[in-house]
């Protein structure tokens, strides 16, 4: 579902974000991209929805050379991931239906339809009761569950979530966890991005670690 | 498809509400400029219309030499109205201008008492045809027609009409290099506006792209802003204009299009009204798309 084949990323002039980066991520997996803050975790997940071009290396999603993509068709690349990010992006001045509605009207879902996917998709996080409250008043489990809500309007084939429970207590975390399992069992590919490496290895059977750019393993259980 | 514009124009609206006083800044810059711009419109086409209406009423005067015998005025009379741009003539013998004279002094006729021979010499009305009504074309005619046997003089509104005409000309080169700049003051700031209405959503447009919005989808509320914003303040310069001009009638005991019969004080035509609205949302529309274009170009 995912390959990158010796991926360079070097910012300005010698900052290099990542350094011969190969993987092969599985149509149906559930990964983990461990590694410290700073390793280029959230650079190589930008990668995979063109929000940047690496320096050299090719990039296949959904078998598709995602740098050979024209401009025009990149919408459509990116209509296929859901990616819930680590600041969450949600708009401090609307409430939370507003915020899924706008993913519904930029997806060009008729006005009934989105209101029908914007419920469907709260349900599954458990905000239902949530729809109507503006982020902030929100708790950052709940904040969370909304950014991977959103995340979720396109029927996404791949879900990137960049740590999704960075800063939640472990029982929230749990939680997370299992509703991205859900998702995952679903047939969505999730790929998360953790500093936290024993989550990743409680949770994870694929499992790439990111030192300083390098990919210096890849776990895959039962391998 | 409905659907889609009904939501575009929502948001267009929605962002207009949330862009408040720069908002109304832009439609207030646009609103100035075509008012000033419609002042002169509407000032030049007045004047222009009385200058028609004058120069139908002034007609060219051919004064006779009392000595001129009958046949010689009758050959005179051809001959005039013989010229390509002589409409008509009319003759006025002296009898009949005395009579004119008399009823214009109405009241004080006791001032001709004590002239023994009629002073008033006998004339030629001419009515001259429209695309001769030209300063330089009635130039042109009275002096052929003041060398002719047996003509005194020869009078027209010259100089009168020459400076109107002049006036006219430069009222509307000021109005057009005034408006013109006013035009391009107004790109600017609704350009800027929007501008400043791209960076305040930021965000949102981050998030649109990052799902997967194509440029229209983002871009289009844009321009849809503009267009409104522009549309908007010609509007609101059209109506204050029409506010103007009608209590300038009042006040000045008018009734509109009906002025002393000299055609003043008619509003702008419909076609101008609906130029000026297509130009300002046109106007509006292009600051924005110069905007939008340079900021969201990825």
């Amino acid at each position: 579902m995912i390959q990158m084949y010796h991926v360079y990323k070097t910012f300005g002039r010698d900052v290099e974000a990542l350094v011969d980066v190969s993987l092969h991520i599985e149509k149906g997996e559930f990964a983990f991209l461990a590694g410290p803050s700073g390793a280029g975790k959230t650079t190589l997940l930008r990668l995979i929805y063109r929000d940047e071009v690496p320096t050299s290396g090719q990039i296949v999603v959904n078998g598709r050379n995602v740098l050979k993509l024209p401009g025009r068709h990149l919408p459509h690349l990116r209509r296929t991931i859901g990616v819930i990010f680590q600041d969450f992006k949600l708009l401090r001045d609307r409430a939370v239906f507003e915020n899924l509605a706008l993913v519904a009207r930029v997806l060009g879902m008729r006005t009934v339809a989105g209101k029908r996917k914007v419920a469907q998709v709260l349900r599954l996080v458990g905000l239902s009761h949530r729809a109507n409250t503006i982020p902030y008043k929100l708790s950052g489990g709940e904040q969370q569950r909304v950014a991977i809500a959103r995340a979720l309007m396109n029927d996404p084939l791949i879900l990137l979530a960049d740590e999704p429970t960075g800063n939640l207590d472990a029982e929230l975390a749990a939680d997370i966890f299992r509703l991205l399992r859900e998702i995952n069992a679903k047939g969505t590919t999730v790929l998360v991005a953790t500093h936290d490496m024993d989550l990743a290895g409680e949770h994870g059977r694929h499992v790439l670690t990111l030192k300083q750019g390098r990919i210096v393993e890849d776990y895959r259980d039962g391998r | 498809m409905m659907d889609r514009m009904r939501h575009t124009l929502t948001d267009a609206l929605t962002n207009l509400g949330r862009a408040g006083w720069s908002g109304l800044a832009s439609v207030g810059t646009i609103a100035v400029a075509f008012l000033i711009v419609g002042i002169f419109l509407l000032l030049t086409q007045n004047l222009s219309a009385a200058l028609g209406q004058w120069r139908d009423q002034y007609q060219v005067t051919v004064f006779l030499d009392d000595r001129i015998a009958a046949d010689q005025l009758a050959l005179l009379k051809k001959r005039i109205a013989n010229e390509r741009a002589v409409r008509a003539v009319a003759y006025i013998s002296k009898a009949e201008a005395l009579q004119a004279f008399k009823r214009e002094l109405k009241g004080r006729e006791s001032l001709l008492e004590g002239l023994g021979e009629n002073p008033i010499p006998a004339s030629f009305q001419l009515r001259i045809q429209e695309e001769n009504q030209t300063p330089a074309a009635l130039r042109q005619l009275a002096a052929f027609l003041s060398r002719l046997e047996g003509v005194e003089e020869v009078q027209y509104g010259q100089e009168w009409i020459d400076r109107m005409a002049a006036v006219l000309n430069v009222m509307r080169l000021i109005g057009l290099s005034v408006g013109l700049a006013l035009g391009v003051a107004s790109l600017l700031i609704v350009s800027n506006t929007v501008r400043l209405a791209i960076y305040a959503r930021a965000e949102e447009i981050e998030i649109m792209r990052l799902v997967g919005a194509t440029k229209t989808t983002v871009r289009l509320p844009f321009l849809l802003e503009g267009l409104i914003q522009g549309g908007a303040g010609a509007g609101l310069a059209l109506g204050l204009l029409f506010a103007a001009y009608r209590i300038t009638l009042y006040k000045l005991q008018m009734a509109p299009g009906q002025a002393s019969g000299l055609g003043l004080g008619s509003f702008l035509p419909a076609s101008a009204v609906m130029t000026m609205l297509a130009v300002g949302a046109a106007l509006g529309a292009i600051g924005s798309l110069l905007s939008v274009s340079r900021l969201l170009r990825a």
